[in-house]
């Protein structure tokens, strides 16, 4: 993949046209993309944008050019600056909603598997095995040291010694550490069959073919059991 | 009939079943939902007296009914993973008051936080998980009450989502049948600060500390209230109707006194992606723009917050300042939390304090409650449980 001089993938014309059609053809987009005064009212309540170059109200007049151009501009790293706190959807005058249209393009990009989905993704991996896997996204065994230096020296109090100090948390479902709380096998194969029927599997294919295949291997185990 | 609103941040002074705002009308959704009930086309959970609802005021006015009993725990991922004490003094309360509950393995991640940081699914996926988790309380009979922001924002979307569009609902029913369950969809969408907040003068009424020396910000959840805004509880009496009333109602309640910041709007720098990958970015924010404005302008003695990631990321993220200078520090935790505190929960048994990383001790202190005690007691229990005792819950496992 080639690169503009702003880090931007190099492809056809006909392609960003796809990609824009594609985001148009997402039910969402017409209840979140409106009309826009540019105000920036959304862009000054913007949390990333203090300290990304990244702007909601840009995302919205991207939008309303209808330039293809512009919008490819935005699917690179772009659209993973987004927080997802909604603040712009919130005190936008005309109830546009920016951030539901980053959810559409990052969708498109992880769909597409595009190398800077890829990219960025890419240490989001335990997670998504977490969460895919097992139905829970954050469990005590993953609160390490090692992984989370900056949170100072007293992290390593979650990973000392965790199996009693989980034990004695008096809720029965939060006694385990693999997992935040312990997930019936039942409510697992459920949740492996929606993801298999939404296609949220072959999204994570796409995405990560390698961390695919674990999870697979996992799911066969638990629906074997 | 248009009505004119100040702002979408302020609670209106009208009372209607709709809004027109920039030419657009918004619609209190539960007519709609029960029309659709009506036409077979979905299951609603209602509320009914069986629940013993209170009802609060949400941001146009309308009404919102807030079970108080007969409740299934939907459980946070990041609460239960790594802020135990948060979930503990909810059903610690719950067990106060008498409230029936059923807290259970056979519930998933409402999957919204890996949404929101990844993309990796999409409105049918999250749709369907809303959908299921929300059966499994259906047929047990029980009201789902959501313990997470993110999973709350997500769920009032994904409710909203179904409403309005036959193709979601058409396909996520398809997906439900092969799992042997039904489309069905709560009257309300509750979130624990919800119930929190209806009970604040029942909770009040078991305080055992003075509070009135204790100065509080709180940070309001973005997916609490930015999202779906109009399904926000908003009160008069707290910030004259202007901000969320949840969480400030609960500490005002107890007495403490709660103090403004410049930045109160702005959310924690958690980013879903960003705390996890691009921390640098959740650091920066939570120092400059939430931990110094509240010690800075309001000499904060705790940070009350009422979401799970919140409460992560404006916690774990002050040790390292300390790196680029910056001293200020202040503890964090839920208002239900605080509130146990205040009520007299054990700090390390119930509210589990000593997961938190910034120092909390001075706070007890100022409450006058004597934490090293519970320390002592804590580790004598871990102790008994290494010598294989049995745990001490709040309910037992069927």
């Amino acid at each position: 993949m080639e690169y503009d001089e702003n880090g931007v993938s190099i492809v056809s014309n006909d392609f960003k046209k796809e990609i824009f059609e594609e985001a148009k053809k997402d039910f969402r987009y017409e209840e979140y993309v409106k009309g826009c005064l540019n105000c920036g009212v959304c862009t000054g309540g913007c949390p990333p944008h203090r300290f990304f170059d990244f702007s909601p109200r840009m995302v919205l007049q991207n939008c309303k050019s209808n330039d293809p151009a512009l919008v490819w501009g935005m699917m690179d790293e772009y659209v993973w600056a987004c927080f997802q706190c909604f603040t712009c959807a919130m005190i936008c005058p005309f109830l546009n909603n920016p951030g539901g249209v980053i959810a559409i393009l990052r969708e498109i990009s992880v769909r597409r598997g595009f190398e800077s989905a890829k990219k960025v993704l890419k240490p989001y991996s335990r997670v998504l095995l977490k969460l895919t896997a097992y139905g829970n996204q954050l469990s005590p065994d993953m609160i390490q040291p090692d992984f989370f230096p900056d949170w100072g020296p007293h992290i390593g109090y979650a990973s000392e010694d965790l199996p009693l100090k989980r034990k004695a948390i008096p809720m029965p479902t939060l006694q385990v550490t693999n997992l935040a709380w312990d997930v019936a096998p039942e409510a697992m194969k459920e949740l492996y069959t929606i993801f298999d029927e939404a296609g949220v599997f072959k999204i994570i294919e796409v995405v990560d073919p390698s961390l695919y295949e674990i999870i697979q291997d996992i799911v066969d185990d638990v629906r074997s059991e | 009939m248009a009505i004119e609103i100040r702002n979408r941040l302020g609670l209106a002074d009208v009372k209607s079943d709709f809004m027109h705002i920039a030419g657009r009308k918004i619609e209190n959704i539960h007519n709609e939902l029960l029309e659709l009930e009506a036409k077979g086309e979905l299951k609603v959970i209602h509320i009914t007296d069986e629940h013993k609802p209170i009802e609060a005021e949400t941001l146009f006015g309308w009404k919102k009914k807030i079970p108080t009993t007969k409740l299934w725990h939907h459980k946070s991922c990041g609460q239960c993973g790594n802020i135990p004490g948060y979930p503990v003094s909810l059903l610690w309360f719950m067990n106060k008051f008498g409230t029936e509950y059923i807290d259970e393995k056979n519930q998933t991640s409402c999957t919204a936080w890996n949404y929101h940081g990844s993309a990796t699914s999409n409105p049918v996926g999250l749709a369907a998980v809303a959908v299921r988790n929300w059966h499994r309380s259906y047929e047990l009979g029980l009201f789902p009450l959501i313990h997470c922001a993110t999973s709350f924002g997500d769920y009032k979307e994904m409710r909203n989502l179904l409403v309005e569009n036959k193709e979601l609902r058409d396909e996520v029913r398809r997906i439900m049948h092969k799992i042997g369950r039904d489309l069905v969809i709560p009257e309300e969408i509750v979130h624990y600060s919800e119930w929190v907040h209806v009970m604040r003068f029942e909770i009040a009424k078991l305080r055992k500390y003075d509070l009135s020396s204790i100065i509080t910000t709180v940070h309001p959840a973005c997916h609490c209230y930015k999202m779906i805004p109009e399904d926000c509880i908003y009160d008069k009496d707290i910030y004259a109707g202007k901000r969320t009333a949840v969480s400030t109602g609960v500490a005002l309640a107890l007495g403490a006194q709660v103090a403004d910041y410049s930045t109160w709007y702005d959310c924690c720098g958690f980013g879903f992606r960003h705390i996890l990958t691009e921390r640098e970015a959740s650091r920066s924010f939570v120092m400059d723009r939430k931990i110094r404005p509240m010690v800075r302008e309001a000499n904060s003695d705790v940070c009350i917050t009422q979401d799970t990631g919140c409460t992560t990321t404006l916690d774990k993220n002050q040790w390292i300042g300390k790196a680029m200078g910056y001293t200020e520090q202040v503890p964090v935790m839920a208002d239900v939390m605080f509130a146990a505190l205040a009520c007299g929960a054990d700090v390390y048994k119930i509210v589990q304090l000593q997961w938190h990383t910034t120092d909390w001790r001075p706070l007890c202190e100022k409450m006058g409650i004597d934490w090293k005690k519970s320390e002592e007691e804590y580790n004598a229990y871990l102790e008994k449980l290494r010598a294989g005792e049995k745990p001490e819950n709040l309910y037992e496992y069927a």
